[in-house]
Protein backbone atom coordinates (compact mmCIF):
# COMPACT_ATOMS: atom_id res chain seq x y z
CA UNK A 1 0.00 0.00 0.00
CA UNK A 2 2.71 2.40 1.05
CA UNK A 3 4.73 1.37 -1.96
CA UNK A 4 1.78 2.04 -4.24
CA UNK A 5 1.30 5.44 -2.69
CA UNK A 6 4.96 6.29 -3.06
CA UNK A 7 4.93 5.09 -6.62
CA UNK A 8 1.79 7.09 -7.38
CA UNK A 9 3.32 10.21 -5.79
CA UNK A 10 6.49 9.85 -7.81
CA UNK A 11 4.50 9.35 -11.00
CA UNK A 12 2.47 12.49 -10.24
CA UNK A 13 5.64 14.48 -9.60
CA UNK A 14 7.08 13.31 -12.90
CA UNK A 15 3.84 14.19 -14.68
CA UNK A 16 3.73 17.62 -13.05
CA UNK A 17 7.34 18.19 -14.00
CA UNK A 18 6.64 17.15 -17.56
CA UNK A 19 3.61 19.43 -17.69
CA UNK A 20 5.68 22.32 -16.33
CA UNK A 21 8.39 21.62 -18.86
CA UNK A 22 5.85 21.48 -21.67
CA UNK A 23 3.92 24.59 -20.61
CA UNK A 24 7.01 26.70 -20.04
CA UNK A 25 8.93 25.80 -23.21
CA UNK A 26 10.12 28.88 -25.10
CA UNK A 27 8.12 28.93 -28.31
CA UNK A 28 9.01 31.01 -31.31
CA UNK A 29 8.57 30.82 -35.02
CA UNK A 30 10.69 29.26 -37.73
CA UNK A 31 12.23 31.37 -40.48
CA UNK A 32 9.69 30.06 -43.04
CA UNK A 33 6.84 31.76 -41.16
CA UNK A 34 7.97 35.17 -42.40
CA UNK A 35 7.58 34.32 -46.08
CA UNK A 36 4.11 35.88 -46.20
CA UNK A 37 5.33 39.25 -44.89
CA UNK A 38 7.09 41.81 -47.04
CA UNK A 39 10.72 42.83 -46.58
CA UNK A 40 11.45 45.37 -43.86
CA UNK A 41 11.46 49.06 -44.78
CA UNK A 42 13.93 51.17 -42.79
CA UNK A 43 12.06 54.45 -43.35
CA UNK A 44 8.86 53.07 -41.90
CA UNK A 45 10.94 51.41 -39.20
CA UNK A 46 12.25 54.74 -37.95
CA UNK A 47 8.69 55.72 -36.98
CA UNK A 48 8.36 52.49 -35.00
CA UNK A 49 11.74 53.15 -33.39
CA UNK A 50 10.55 56.45 -31.90
CA UNK A 51 7.10 55.13 -31.06
CA UNK A 52 8.78 52.33 -29.11
CA UNK A 53 11.32 54.59 -27.46
CA UNK A 54 14.04 51.96 -28.00
CA UNK A 55 16.78 54.52 -27.41
CA UNK A 56 15.52 55.38 -23.93
CA UNK A 57 16.82 52.05 -22.63
CA UNK A 58 19.25 50.85 -25.30
CA UNK A 59 21.25 54.02 -26.01
CA UNK A 60 24.34 54.67 -23.93
CA UNK A 61 23.13 56.13 -20.60
CA UNK A 62 22.86 59.98 -20.72
CA UNK A 63 23.14 60.07 -24.53
CA UNK A 64 21.42 62.97 -26.33
CA UNK A 65 20.74 63.96 -29.93
CA UNK A 66 22.42 61.89 -32.65
CA UNK A 67 24.11 59.69 -30.07
CA UNK A 68 20.72 58.26 -29.17
CA UNK A 69 21.20 56.16 -32.30
CA UNK A 70 24.22 54.32 -30.87
CA UNK A 71 22.45 51.44 -29.15
CA UNK A 72 25.32 50.21 -27.01
CA UNK A 73 23.07 49.28 -24.09
CA UNK A 74 24.37 49.55 -20.55
CA UNK A 75 21.47 51.25 -18.79
CA UNK A 76 20.75 49.56 -15.47
CA UNK A 77 17.20 49.11 -14.20
CA UNK A 78 17.14 48.55 -10.47
CA UNK A 79 13.92 46.74 -9.65
CA UNK A 80 12.50 44.63 -6.85
CA UNK A 81 13.62 41.53 -8.77
CA UNK A 82 17.23 42.66 -9.12
CA UNK A 83 19.23 44.75 -11.57
CA UNK A 84 18.54 44.35 -15.28
CA UNK A 85 21.08 45.62 -17.79
CA UNK A 86 19.81 46.80 -21.18
CA UNK A 87 21.76 44.94 -23.88
CA UNK A 88 23.66 46.18 -26.91
CA UNK A 89 21.24 46.06 -29.88
CA UNK A 90 23.46 47.93 -32.32
CA UNK A 91 24.38 46.16 -35.57
CA UNK A 92 27.79 45.21 -34.16
CA UNK A 93 28.24 41.56 -35.20
CA UNK A 94 30.07 40.51 -32.03
CA UNK A 95 28.33 42.51 -29.27
CA UNK A 96 25.08 43.61 -30.88
CA UNK A 97 22.51 42.00 -33.15
CA UNK A 98 24.48 42.22 -36.41
CA UNK A 99 24.39 38.45 -36.85
CA UNK A 100 20.66 38.14 -36.24
CA UNK A 101 18.25 37.34 -39.04
CA UNK A 102 14.64 38.45 -39.26
CA UNK A 103 13.18 35.39 -37.57
CA UNK A 104 15.53 35.77 -34.59
CA UNK A 105 14.47 39.40 -34.19
CA UNK A 106 10.77 38.55 -34.52
CA UNK A 107 11.12 35.83 -31.90
CA UNK A 108 12.71 38.31 -29.52
CA UNK A 109 10.14 41.05 -30.07
CA UNK A 110 6.90 39.10 -30.40
CA UNK A 111 7.64 35.97 -28.36
CA UNK A 112 10.25 37.08 -25.83
CA UNK A 113 12.58 34.27 -26.89
CA UNK A 114 16.34 34.73 -27.30
CA UNK A 115 18.50 33.41 -30.18
CA UNK A 116 19.54 30.59 -27.81
CA UNK A 117 15.89 29.64 -27.37
CA UNK A 118 15.58 30.97 -23.81
CA UNK A 119 12.92 33.23 -22.32
CA UNK A 120 13.82 36.88 -22.01
CA UNK A 121 12.96 38.64 -18.77
CA UNK A 122 9.95 40.91 -19.25
CA UNK A 123 12.04 43.93 -18.20
CA UNK A 124 12.31 43.91 -21.99
CA UNK A 125 8.66 44.86 -22.61
CA UNK A 126 7.84 42.14 -25.15
CA UNK A 127 4.47 41.48 -23.47
CA UNK A 128 3.47 44.79 -25.11
CA UNK A 129 5.40 44.19 -28.33
CA UNK A 130 3.55 40.87 -28.71
CA UNK A 131 0.62 42.99 -29.94
CA UNK A 132 2.66 44.48 -32.79
CA UNK A 133 2.23 43.73 -36.47
CA UNK A 134 4.99 41.47 -37.80
CA UNK A 135 5.53 43.91 -40.67
CA UNK A 136 6.28 46.72 -38.20
CA UNK A 137 8.80 44.50 -36.41
CA UNK A 138 10.57 43.76 -39.70
CA UNK A 139 10.56 47.47 -40.58
CA UNK A 140 12.11 48.24 -37.21
CA UNK A 141 14.75 45.57 -37.76
CA UNK A 142 15.62 47.10 -41.15
CA UNK A 143 16.00 50.50 -39.47
CA UNK A 144 18.19 49.16 -36.64
CA UNK A 145 20.50 47.70 -39.29
CA UNK A 146 21.20 51.23 -40.58
CA UNK A 147 22.43 52.53 -37.20
CA UNK A 148 26.09 52.75 -36.16
CA UNK A 149 27.65 49.70 -34.51
CA UNK A 150 28.75 49.96 -30.87
CA UNK A 151 31.44 47.66 -29.48
CA UNK A 152 30.44 47.56 -25.80
CA UNK A 153 29.95 44.15 -24.29
CA UNK A 154 26.68 43.81 -22.40
CA UNK A 155 27.06 43.06 -18.70
CA UNK A 156 24.85 40.25 -17.31
CA UNK A 157 21.74 40.95 -15.25
CA UNK A 158 22.27 40.77 -11.51
CA UNK A 159 19.34 38.83 -10.09
CA UNK A 160 18.84 36.65 -7.06
CA UNK A 161 17.15 33.24 -6.77
CA UNK A 162 14.43 32.34 -7.78
CA UNK A 163 14.47 35.01 -10.50
CA UNK A 164 17.58 33.44 -11.97
CA UNK A 165 15.37 30.55 -13.16
CA UNK A 166 14.32 31.65 -16.62
CA UNK A 167 12.17 28.63 -17.26
CA UNK A 168 9.56 29.96 -14.83
CA UNK A 169 9.01 32.91 -17.15
CA UNK A 170 7.18 30.45 -19.40
CA UNK A 171 4.37 30.21 -16.83
CA UNK A 172 4.42 33.96 -16.36
CA UNK A 173 3.92 34.41 -20.10
CA UNK A 174 0.86 32.16 -20.07
CA UNK A 175 -0.78 34.47 -17.54
CA UNK A 176 0.43 37.91 -18.55
CA UNK A 177 1.23 37.86 -22.26
CA UNK A 178 -1.57 38.38 -24.75
CA UNK A 179 -1.47 39.22 -28.42
CA UNK A 180 -5.03 40.55 -28.44
CA UNK A 181 -5.79 44.23 -27.78
CA UNK A 182 -6.54 45.00 -24.14
CA UNK A 183 -9.26 47.60 -24.48
CA UNK A 184 -12.25 46.39 -26.43
CA UNK A 185 -13.47 48.94 -28.92
CA UNK A 186 -16.56 48.89 -31.12
CA UNK A 187 -15.97 47.69 -34.67
CA UNK A 188 -16.88 51.15 -35.98
CA UNK A 189 -14.50 52.99 -33.63
CA UNK A 190 -12.75 55.92 -35.34
CA UNK A 191 -9.54 55.08 -37.17
CA UNK A 192 -7.53 57.35 -34.83
CA UNK A 193 -8.70 55.50 -31.70
CA UNK A 194 -7.76 52.14 -33.24
CA UNK A 195 -4.37 53.46 -34.31
CA UNK A 196 -3.88 54.93 -30.83
CA UNK A 197 -4.74 51.60 -29.23
CA UNK A 198 -2.12 49.91 -31.36
CA UNK A 199 0.54 52.51 -30.52
CA UNK A 200 -0.18 52.62 -26.77
CA UNK A 201 -0.77 48.91 -26.13
CA UNK A 202 1.86 47.69 -28.60
CA UNK A 203 5.07 49.48 -29.58
CA UNK A 204 4.59 52.45 -27.20
CA UNK A 205 4.32 50.01 -24.23
CA UNK A 206 2.81 52.83 -22.11
CA UNK A 207 1.14 50.35 -19.76
CA UNK A 208 4.47 48.92 -18.64
CA UNK A 209 4.99 51.98 -16.42
CA UNK A 210 1.48 53.47 -16.11
CA UNK A 211 -0.24 50.25 -14.96
CA UNK A 212 0.33 48.71 -11.51
CA UNK A 213 1.81 45.22 -11.26
CA UNK A 214 0.94 42.14 -9.26
CA UNK A 215 3.40 40.53 -6.84
CA UNK A 216 4.63 38.44 -9.76
CA UNK A 217 5.42 41.53 -11.82
CA UNK A 218 2.57 41.16 -14.29
CA UNK A 219 0.27 44.03 -15.20
CA UNK A 220 -3.04 44.35 -13.33
CA UNK A 221 -5.17 44.72 -16.44
CA UNK A 222 -8.26 45.87 -14.49
CA UNK A 223 -6.28 48.97 -13.52
CA UNK A 224 -4.99 49.59 -17.03
CA UNK A 225 -3.10 52.92 -17.20
CA UNK A 226 -4.39 53.93 -13.75
CA UNK A 227 -0.97 54.88 -12.38
CA UNK A 228 1.56 52.86 -10.43
CA UNK A 229 4.56 53.06 -8.15
CA UNK A 230 7.66 53.79 -10.21
CA UNK A 231 9.61 50.65 -11.08
CA UNK A 232 12.75 52.42 -9.93
CA UNK A 233 13.00 54.69 -6.90
CA UNK A 234 10.02 55.74 -4.79
CA UNK A 235 8.17 58.05 -7.17
CA UNK A 236 4.77 57.47 -8.72
CA UNK A 237 3.76 57.20 -12.35
CA UNK A 238 0.50 59.08 -12.95
CA UNK A 239 -2.97 57.80 -13.78
CA UNK A 240 -3.60 58.59 -17.47
CA UNK A 241 -7.15 57.24 -17.73
CA UNK A 242 -9.89 59.82 -18.41
CA UNK A 243 -11.04 59.87 -14.76
CA UNK A 244 -10.90 62.73 -12.27
CA UNK A 245 -7.83 61.09 -10.71
CA UNK A 246 -6.30 60.82 -14.17
CA UNK A 247 -6.32 63.21 -17.08
CA UNK A 248 -10.06 63.44 -17.59
CA UNK A 249 -9.83 67.22 -17.68
CA UNK A 250 -7.34 67.16 -20.57
CA UNK A 251 -8.76 67.56 -24.07
CA UNK A 252 -7.51 65.58 -27.06
CA UNK A 253 -5.70 68.76 -28.13
CA UNK A 254 -4.12 69.05 -24.66
CA UNK A 255 -2.74 65.50 -24.79
CA UNK A 256 -1.54 65.88 -28.37
CA UNK A 257 0.23 69.15 -27.55
CA UNK A 258 1.75 67.69 -24.38
CA UNK A 259 3.28 64.83 -26.37
CA UNK A 260 4.64 67.29 -28.92
CA UNK A 261 5.86 70.10 -26.65
CA UNK A 262 6.10 68.74 -23.12
CA UNK A 263 3.62 71.29 -21.75
CA UNK A 264 0.73 70.27 -19.52
CA UNK A 265 -2.58 72.15 -19.87
CA UNK A 266 -1.58 74.43 -16.97
CA UNK A 267 1.72 75.13 -18.75
CA UNK A 268 3.99 73.27 -16.48
CA UNK A 269 6.67 71.26 -18.23
CA UNK A 270 7.02 67.49 -18.42
CA UNK A 271 9.34 65.95 -15.80
CA UNK A 272 11.04 62.79 -14.65
CA UNK A 273 11.15 59.64 -16.76
CA UNK A 274 8.49 61.08 -19.07
CA UNK A 275 10.93 63.66 -20.47
CA UNK A 276 12.71 61.09 -22.63
CA UNK A 277 9.39 59.53 -23.64
CA UNK A 278 7.95 62.90 -24.65
CA UNK A 279 11.04 63.72 -26.72
CA UNK A 280 10.53 60.43 -28.57
CA UNK A 281 6.84 61.19 -29.10
CA UNK A 282 7.78 64.61 -30.49
CA UNK A 283 9.50 62.79 -33.38
CA UNK A 284 6.32 61.02 -34.45
CA UNK A 285 3.98 62.38 -37.10
CA UNK A 286 1.25 64.61 -35.64
CA UNK A 287 -1.39 62.02 -36.59
CA UNK A 288 0.22 59.45 -34.28
CA UNK A 289 0.22 61.82 -31.30
CA UNK A 290 -3.41 62.69 -32.03
CA UNK A 291 -4.21 58.96 -32.25
CA UNK A 292 -2.64 58.29 -28.86
CA UNK A 293 -4.68 61.16 -27.42
CA UNK A 294 -7.90 59.83 -28.96
CA UNK A 295 -7.27 56.39 -27.46
CA UNK A 296 -6.47 57.79 -24.02
CA UNK A 297 -9.88 59.48 -24.02
CA UNK A 298 -11.50 56.14 -24.92
CA UNK A 299 -9.99 53.81 -22.29
CA UNK A 300 -12.04 52.89 -19.18
CA UNK A 301 -11.98 55.52 -16.44
CA UNK A 302 -10.24 54.27 -13.32
CA UNK A 303 -10.17 56.30 -10.12
CA UNK A 304 -7.45 56.29 -7.49
CA UNK A 305 -3.71 56.86 -7.38
CA UNK B 1 -5.22 95.07 -30.31
CA UNK B 2 -1.62 96.22 -30.45
CA UNK B 3 -2.33 98.47 -27.49
CA UNK B 4 -3.71 95.50 -25.64
CA UNK B 5 -0.57 93.50 -26.30
CA UNK B 6 1.65 96.33 -25.21
CA UNK B 7 -0.30 96.88 -22.02
CA UNK B 8 -0.26 93.10 -21.49
CA UNK B 9 3.53 93.11 -21.70
CA UNK B 10 3.67 96.12 -19.43
CA UNK B 11 1.42 94.35 -16.97
CA UNK B 12 3.65 91.31 -16.92
CA UNK B 13 6.71 93.45 -16.33
CA UNK B 14 5.06 95.67 -13.71
CA UNK B 15 3.85 92.64 -11.78
CA UNK B 16 7.53 91.93 -11.36
CA UNK B 17 8.26 95.44 -10.21
CA UNK B 18 5.84 95.35 -7.27
CA UNK B 19 7.65 92.41 -5.72
CA UNK B 20 10.15 93.46 -3.11
CA UNK B 21 13.50 93.72 -4.88
CA UNK B 22 15.30 92.18 -1.92
CA UNK B 23 13.38 88.93 -2.21
CA UNK B 24 15.00 87.07 -5.14
CA UNK B 25 12.78 84.01 -4.67
CA UNK B 26 9.62 86.09 -5.12
CA UNK B 27 11.08 87.92 -8.12
CA UNK B 28 12.18 84.82 -9.98
CA UNK B 29 8.86 83.10 -9.26
CA UNK B 30 6.97 86.05 -10.71
CA UNK B 31 9.22 85.90 -13.77
CA UNK B 32 8.30 82.24 -14.20
CA UNK B 33 4.62 83.21 -13.93
CA UNK B 34 5.21 85.60 -16.82
CA UNK B 35 6.75 82.73 -18.81
CA UNK B 36 3.81 80.48 -17.95
CA UNK B 37 1.45 83.18 -19.22
CA UNK B 38 3.41 83.47 -22.46
CA UNK B 39 3.53 79.68 -22.83
CA UNK B 40 -0.23 79.59 -22.20
CA UNK B 41 -1.00 82.12 -24.92
CA UNK B 42 1.39 80.33 -27.28
CA UNK B 43 -0.02 76.91 -26.54
CA UNK B 44 -3.59 78.12 -26.92
CA UNK B 45 -2.83 79.25 -30.47
CA UNK B 46 -0.71 76.21 -31.32
CA UNK B 47 -3.48 73.90 -30.10
CA UNK B 48 -6.07 75.83 -32.09
CA UNK B 49 -8.03 76.89 -29.00
CA UNK B 50 -7.37 80.57 -29.75
CA UNK B 51 -7.26 82.01 -33.27
CA UNK B 52 -3.79 82.95 -34.33
CA UNK B 53 -3.02 86.61 -33.78
CA UNK B 54 0.44 88.02 -34.62
CA UNK B 55 0.20 90.71 -31.94
CA UNK B 56 -0.45 88.19 -29.20
CA UNK B 57 2.31 86.02 -30.65
CA UNK B 58 4.69 88.95 -30.54
CA UNK B 59 3.71 89.72 -26.93
CA UNK B 60 4.40 86.12 -25.94
CA UNK B 61 7.79 86.09 -27.63
CA UNK B 62 8.71 89.49 -26.19
CA UNK B 63 7.84 88.25 -22.70
CA UNK B 64 10.02 85.16 -23.14
CA UNK B 65 12.83 87.32 -24.45
CA UNK B 66 12.61 89.82 -21.62
CA UNK B 67 12.50 87.15 -18.91
CA UNK B 68 15.42 85.30 -20.46
CA UNK B 69 17.54 88.44 -20.08
CA UNK B 70 16.62 89.08 -16.44
CA UNK B 71 16.01 85.67 -14.94
CA UNK B 72 19.58 84.69 -14.12
CA UNK B 73 20.04 87.72 -11.84
CA UNK B 74 17.82 86.29 -9.11
CA UNK B 75 19.82 83.31 -7.89
CA UNK B 76 22.26 84.83 -5.38
CA UNK B 77 24.09 82.59 -2.92
CA UNK B 78 21.73 81.85 -0.02
CA UNK B 79 18.54 82.03 -2.08
CA UNK B 80 18.46 78.23 -2.32
CA UNK B 81 16.95 78.35 1.17
CA UNK B 82 13.28 79.17 1.48
CA UNK B 83 10.00 78.30 -0.18
CA UNK B 84 11.46 77.45 -3.56
CA UNK B 85 11.46 74.69 -6.18
CA UNK B 86 14.85 75.81 -7.43
CA UNK B 87 17.08 72.74 -7.15
CA UNK B 88 20.37 72.79 -5.21
CA UNK B 89 22.02 71.79 -8.51
CA UNK B 90 21.81 75.45 -9.55
CA UNK B 91 24.30 76.46 -6.90
CA UNK B 92 26.33 73.26 -7.13
CA UNK B 93 26.70 73.63 -10.89
CA UNK B 94 26.38 77.37 -11.53
CA UNK B 95 28.24 77.00 -14.82
CA UNK B 96 25.78 74.39 -16.08
CA UNK B 97 22.88 76.59 -15.00
CA UNK B 98 24.33 79.58 -16.84
CA UNK B 99 24.82 77.42 -19.94
CA UNK B 100 21.16 76.42 -19.80
CA UNK B 101 20.24 80.07 -19.32
CA UNK B 102 22.41 81.06 -22.29
CA UNK B 103 20.51 78.56 -24.47
CA UNK B 104 17.22 80.10 -23.35
CA UNK B 105 18.54 83.60 -24.09
CA UNK B 106 19.87 82.66 -27.52
CA UNK B 107 16.66 80.90 -28.56
CA UNK B 108 14.51 83.75 -27.22
CA UNK B 109 16.63 86.38 -28.98
CA UNK B 110 16.36 84.46 -32.26
CA UNK B 111 12.59 84.24 -31.88
CA UNK B 112 12.35 87.93 -31.04
CA UNK B 113 14.38 88.73 -34.16
CA UNK B 114 12.23 86.41 -36.29
CA UNK B 115 9.03 87.94 -34.94
CA UNK B 116 9.92 91.29 -36.50
CA UNK B 117 8.02 94.46 -35.83
CA UNK B 118 4.53 93.05 -36.38
CA UNK B 119 4.91 89.50 -35.07
CA UNK B 120 5.20 86.24 -37.05
CA UNK B 121 3.04 86.34 -40.18
CA UNK B 122 1.22 83.08 -39.60
CA UNK B 123 0.88 80.17 -37.20
CA UNK B 124 3.56 78.10 -38.95
CA UNK B 125 6.07 80.94 -38.66
CA UNK B 126 5.14 81.46 -35.01
CA UNK B 127 5.52 77.76 -34.28
CA UNK B 128 8.95 77.67 -35.90
CA UNK B 129 10.04 80.69 -33.87
CA UNK B 130 8.58 79.88 -30.45
CA UNK B 131 8.96 76.14 -30.10
CA UNK B 132 12.74 76.15 -29.67
CA UNK B 133 12.32 78.76 -26.92
CA UNK B 134 9.64 76.75 -25.12
CA UNK B 135 11.68 73.55 -25.24
CA UNK B 136 14.08 75.26 -22.83
CA UNK B 137 11.45 75.01 -20.07
CA UNK B 138 11.56 71.22 -20.05
CA UNK B 139 15.31 70.96 -20.52
CA UNK B 140 16.18 73.38 -17.72
CA UNK B 141 13.54 72.07 -15.32
CA UNK B 142 14.84 68.55 -15.84
CA UNK B 143 18.20 69.45 -14.31
CA UNK B 144 17.55 72.47 -12.17
CA UNK B 145 14.08 72.22 -10.67
CA UNK B 146 13.13 69.97 -7.75
CA UNK B 147 11.24 66.99 -9.17
CA UNK B 148 7.86 66.64 -7.52
CA UNK B 149 7.49 62.91 -8.07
Amino acid sequence: MLRNLLFGGAALAVLAGAAFWFLTRPEGIGSSALAAVGPGDATRGERIFWAGGCASCHARPEAEGERLLELSGGLELETAFGTFVAPNISPDPAQGIGEWDESVFVNAMLHGVSPEGKHYYPAFPYPSYARMETQDVLDLFAYLKTLPPAAEETAPHRLSFPYTMRRGIGLWKLIYMHEEPLVELPADAPEAVLRGRYLVEGPGHCGECHTPRSFAGGLQFERWLAGAPALEGDGRVPNITPSSAGIGSWSVADITYYLESGFTPDFDSVGGEMVAVQKNMARLPEEDRAAIAAYLKAVPEVEGE
Amino acid sequence: MKRLAISLSALLVSSVAVVAADDPIAVRQSLMQAVAGAAGASGGMLKGEIDYNPVVAKAAIATLYGVSQAYGDYFPEGSQNGDTDAAPEIWEDMEGFHNALADFQADAAAAFEAAGKDGPADLAAFKAAVQPVLSNCRDCHESFRIQDD
